[in-house]
């Protein structure tokens, strides 16, 4: 560990001192190459501080000569770690390899047996081969073709049907909904005067300060009923609100697809905490003039993580459905009638972080005009534990105002249904030399009694993208930290979050949306949604994707221009002055502070000499696969110019040819490879 | 050689084999059986009487004299008797103020006296349910209902829970259907279906005569039910489901304004039933009995209907004559022998006793339900199915046709056929012998009749 952190400290301070190079200034609009020089130009404080002018030295040297580039990393590198760490450190570099051979188990194995047969055959040459095909009989023939191939189509005709994601919409919001978190502020004092409710100055006080830490931004959307004074909260207003957000989302959807509402055989809406009679699905059918033997679902009450639980209960349907059939799956939350007035700390929380949204989404048997094609889903509750079940408790608070509690154990609870969650999941989508490292793991676990740390498989290596529902900034930094995952991989729900804020089950929606919007989806990446809800669930579904989307219309449409956003992370030591009791609930909103600028990759490229307007050019122009191919043949040529060691060079070429779509990719393998080379050399 | 034309027989006999043992677990894997259902009977102290409905009536200062009326004229006609449950809060005259807690204990008493009797008599281990779908109409509270029954009976981690809400008085075949849809899937799985309504939240205390309705029809009540796909169970099932049709008529605007949740002029929270429902419930029930009938009934009755119909058809034109509304019909009884039917009001009952031609013993086990334990709502039909079976009418072999209607508007309907004999009484064993009753007549003409002698139409007109 302590040399995987060295090493990132050398391309902190390298990139630090590279951009100060005249390296033509970063005209790019490109945010995320903004906010990662920006990052690098404050690196975080956990790190610890080395000397500057050393630093300067260094980047003197690396930026005269090539050659000497590699001499901070060696330097440090041995100056900061330990023997064991260096050990790990080989480890660590032997991964990839080992990674390659364990996951082309197959051909690793056949390779040697094809070759064998092949030099076995010209030994035996070719009129001996003639012969020996002329003595088949029919017999042999039938067993041969025959039977493999009734095999295959009886296999084919028994699989369980795959289910498509032809296109999904999310309800863009609208101006006029927006809410600031002076307009919030300012409502929710002036609800204070309203007859009736509880709620005071001290839980305004307590919502400011609950807002400033909870990674939410300036353009979150409320219904239009809850700007009035005193909130609407009664039927009618909760009706408009659906039908604003469902109906705009569906039209979208529509519209996009192509598809005329009376072909849809499949409805299946959720929506936690309202549920009139007659049911949203109802609503839809009404407005959309749906068919009469249309099979609907209302599910309720199933939380945040219930639009995961659509889909698969979409997907059942389907499974049993002619084949063809198309299946209308809508999250939303409709949060109109769950102001909550009184001034339950625990229950103000909803009111600052639950927003507006929703998402329609269309599934089909049919592959035809499909986005994505949905691998798995997995479920877990553990609502058998009290303690996870009264985890997020809707009730009424001494005064008899319904709000919903949001429990202080609740990163805990999550953390246990994510372990349930990803026990489940884990097996059927690692790659298997994870799987195998598990399974090792596990066992040694069990023979040497528990001395052993567990292994925690990298999904990074199973899923390209991560979609975790946008819950708060805790729980995604929780996530971030116990699956392992980089600044990169959360960025979307991170996003999501601060524009839209907690849309409950559709949050997952936005943020895949989000990616889409980047232009970081391609075809063949596979993607992990991860819902977490009352109950308490835990869900994720797995897709993988067939083609990116045709437009780029969406949600994100005006505003993606502005994100990533750096959401600052707030003064703590205020929070503590003002009121002690804040601390309870920062577990919630601000555990591990904003997103922490990762010791940029960017830099690893610095370091071989290519300098920030290289980069630049280079993200810009990796939009076509043609132009990033280029680039990477430019990238391999420049490292193999570097270090003329023939031996290493299959291994680069190996890496350049994998790179796939992420561009990233290069430079964050990068600096174990120098290190592999240098040492080699 | 004569080894090899051997091993290619028995390779092919082998892959045959494969093929049919295939086909037959897929269609066993489509069979869905009833292994048992429970139905709740709350405890005696949540009776309600014709004292408490009139102490619970004549608590609500804003009812005049007018509402009395309209109200004794509902209840004497609704066919409802002396015996329904009513939730606590009501009883204890907090109606106009439910809290949470009535709701959610309303429920508990539910989930420990049905759910937990369904699951003790046929044996199964919580923990060897792998499907859980509850319904219930108007409460959703956040963790869910269902959530709530796998903490209280401790289920698995991976038990795939649904909860359905504000899918009306139909919910309760929405809910199998859902359960049928899995076990599809699945094989050996084992679903409980758990269906409700919830009342203490829902009482209406305003004016509107439209939303007073629901009070007087609406009652507690719950089932609880066990349906499974393995064919281990077979022969401890009771029925097997054979198919089931769903029709939404949401399309259509009367229809879907039917019954609506809505706030009344005054801001009170209640169920609206209009007046445009008797005929929406026809307009789904044809929609339904059009797609149900050819799976169903005999290939003999479906040829004499058509015939029948091409005749008329034929013989009309030929005179220029319009036709007359009343065409051939098609005899249900033919293919069903028992109709467990939605009891949803007298009125509904008798609409559909007219339209299928039934007879007043056809219809018994719903009359007798609506006046036991009122009209439940989505659980009512296992009151029917129990009536039947305590009356011992199920015999193997039988044909048992469930009947709902619902808000949205929505009409399911589903078709069974009995396992084996039937005799279990469940929630009628005390008082099956007492019905059918000489007179369904309540006594709320005898007590509250003076309301329609006192002179004045009077709004604040109190007792």
């Amino acid at each position: 560990m302590s040399s995987d952190l060295s090493v990132n400290h050398v391309d902190d301070r390298s990139l630090a001192c590279a951009s100060k190079e005249p390296c033509g200034p970063p005209t790019c609009v490109d945010n995320s190459f903004a906010r990662s020089h920006l990052a690098a130009l404050n690196p975080p404080r956990s790190l610890p501080p080395v000397p500057k002018p050393h630093a300067l030295s260094l980047a003197e040297q690396s930026s005269h000569t090539p050659q000497s580039t590699l001499l901070p990393a060696t330097v440090l590198y041995r100056t900061a770690s330990m023997s064991s760490s260096a050990a790990q450190a080989q480890l660590k570099q032997l991964k990839p390899l080992y990674q390659h051979v364990v996951n082309n188990f197959v051909a690793v194995f056949a390779a040697p047996l094809v070759v064998a047969a092949l030099v076995n055959a010209a030994r035996v040459g070719p009129e001996e081969l003639l012969v020996r095909v002329q003595a088949l009989r029919a017999v042999h023939v039938f067993l041969i073709a025959f039977v493999p191939a009734a095999a295959a189509t009886l296999y084919l005709m028994l699989r369980p049907r795959s289910v498509y994601l032809v296109d999904y919409a999310c309800f863009r919001t609208r101006p006029n909904c927006r809410v600031p978190f002076a307009t919030f502020l300012e409502h929710a004092k002036l609800v204070t005067f309203v007859e009736g409710a509880s709620i005071d100055e001290r839980s305004v006080r307590f919502m400011t300060r609950l807002l400033e830490r909870s990674g939410l931004g300036e353009e979150t959307c409320l219904p239009p009923a809850h700007h009035y004074i005193p909130p609407y909260r009664n039927m009618e207003a909760s009706r408009a609100e659906v039908e604003v957000v469902i109906f705009s989302a569906i039209d979208d959807l529509l519209a996009k697809t192509g598809i005329s509402a009376s072909s849809i055989d499949i409805l299946i809406v959720n929506c936690s905490l309202f549920a009139p009679i007659p049911s949203f699905t109802d609503m839809i059918i009404h407005r959309y003039k749906m068919r009469k033997d249309i099979r609907n679902v209302h599910l309720s009450g199933m939380g945040c993580s219930a639009g995961l639980i659509s889909v698969g209960l979409a997907r059942n349907f389907l499974q049993v459905a002619p084949r063809g059939a198309r299946a209308l799956v809508v999250s939303t939350e409709t949060i109109t009638p769950n102001y909550y007035v009184g001034k339950e700390r625990a229950m103000l929380l909803p009111n600052c972080l639950f927003r507006m949204g929703g998402a329609a989404v269309l599934l089909s048997t049919s592959r035809a005009n499909a986005r994505f094609r949905l691998a798995r889903v997995v479920r877990t509750l553990t609502g058998a534990q009290d303690s996870a079940y009264r985890c997020v408790f809707q009730e009424e608070d001494a005064e008899g105002h319904r709000g919903i509690n949001l429990n202080k154990d609740l990163m805990t609870i999550a953390g246990d249904a994510l372990k349930a969650n990803i026990t489940a999941i884990g097996p059927l989508v690692l790659p298997a030399s994870e799987q195998l490292l598990f399974a090792l793991s596990f066992i040694a676990r069990r023979v040497l009694n528990r001395r052993v740390k567990p292994y925690l498989p990298d999904f990074r290596t199973a899923f390209e993208h991560f979609c975790i529902h946008a819950g708060g900034r805790a729980v995604i930094d929780e996530l971030q930290r116990s699956l392992g995952l980089s600044d990169e991989d959360v960025e979307a729900s991170r996003m999501a979050l601060h524009r839209f804020g907690n849309t409950s089950s559709s949050s997952v929606w936005y943020e895949l949306a989000y990616i889409e919007a980047k232009g970081r989806m391609r075809k063949g990446d596979r993607v992990w949604m991860i819902g977490f809800g009352s109950g308490f669930k835990c869900n994720s579904a797995a897709w993988e994707c067939i083609a990116p989307p045709r437009s780029a219309e969406g949600p994100w449409e005006e505003s993606i221009c502005r994100y990533p956003v750096d959401i600052p992370e707030p003064s703590q030591v205020r929070a503590h002055e003002i009121d002690p009791s804040i601390d309870l609930y920062l577990g919630l909103t601000s555990a591990c502070g904003a997103v922490r600028p990762r010791p940029d990759r960017w830099l690893c490229a610095g370091r071989a000499g290519l300098t920030h307007g290289h980069l630049h050019t280079y993200s810009r122009s990796s939009r076509g696969p043609l132009h990033r191919r280029i680039v990477y043949l430019c990238l391999f040529t420049l490292s193999f110019v570097y270090y003329p060691f023939v031996p290493a060079a299959p291994l680069i070429i190996h890496f350049c040819i994998r790179l796939k779509a992420n561009e990233m990719y290069y430079c964050e393998l990068n600096p174990s490879l120098h290190i592999a080379l240098y040492y080699l050399y | 050689m004569e080894l090899l034309p051997l091993l290619t027989a028995l390779l092919l006999a082998h892959a045959a084999a494969c093929v049919a043992w295939m086909a037959v677990s897929r269609r066993r894997r489509s069979r869905c059986y009833l292994l048992d259902y429970a139905c709740h009977k709350p405890s005696d102290d949540r009776k309600v009487t014709t004292e408490t409905a009139g102490a619970v009536i004549e608590r609500n200062k804003r009812l005049g004299l007018g509402e009395y009326r309209f109200l004794l004229k509902v209840i004497v006609n609704s066919g409802i008797g002396e015996h329904t449950y009513c939730p606590r809060n009501v009883l204890e005259g907090r109606e106009e103020m439910p809290t949470h807690v009535d709701a959610l204990e309303e429920m508990d008493d539910f989930f420990s006296d049905a759910v937990a009797a369904v699951l003790r008599r046929t044996g199964v281990a919580p923990r060897d349910v792998d499907v859980v779908v509850l319904n219930v109409g108007s409460f959703s509270p956040s963790p869910s209902l269902v959530s709530r029954i796998v903490r209280r009976f401790g289920m698995r981690e991976d038990v795939a829970a649904y909860n359905l809400s504000g899918m009306g008085c139909s919910a309760g075949l929405v809910a199998v259907d859902l359960a049928r849809n899995i076990m599809l899937n699945r094989p050996r799985t084992m679903a409980l279906v758990v269906t409700s309504e919830s009342c203490a939240p829902n009482w209406y205390t305003g004016t509107d005569k439209s939303m007073m309705l629901g009070n007087c029809l609406f009652r507690s009540g719950g089932a609880a039910a066990l349906l499974t796909n393995d064919p281990a169970f077979r022969c401890r099932a009771k029925m097997e489901l054979r198919c089931l049709v769903r029709a939404n008529i949401a399309a259509h605007d009367d229809a879907h304004a039917a019954a609506v949740h809505r706030e009344d002029a005054d801001g009170r929270l209640g169920v609206s039933l209009s007046k445009a429902l008797p005929k929406a419930a026809v307009r789904a029930f044809t929609d339904n009995l059009q797609r149900l009938a050819p799976r169903i009934l005999p290939a003999g009755e479906l040829a004499r209907f058509a015939a029948r119909l091409l005749l008329r058809k034929l013989f009309f034109r030929r005179k220029q004559q319009v036709l007359p509304a009343s065409g051939p019909k098609i005899n249900f009884k033919t293919g069903v022998d028992h109709f467990c039917l939605h009891p949803g009001g007298t009125a509904v009952i008798e609409a559909v006793k007219k339209s299928l031609g039934l007879t007043a013993h056809d219809v018994e086990p719903a009359r007798m339900t609506l006046h036991r334990w009122g009209n439940t709502s989505a659980s009512s039909l296992w009151y029917v199915l129990n009536y039947m079976e305590a009356k011992r009418r199920l015999k193997r072999g039988d044909r048992v046709l469930m009947v709902t209607f619902g808000s949205g508007f929505k009409c399911n309907s589903c078709y069974w056929e009995v396992v084996r004999d039937l005799d279990d009484a469940g929630a009628w064993e005390d008082c099956i012998d007492d019905y059918p009753p000489e007179t369904l007549v309540n006594p709320y003409m005898d007590k509250f009749g003076w309301v329609n002698d006192v002179q004045g139409q009077g709004g604040g007109f109190v007792f």
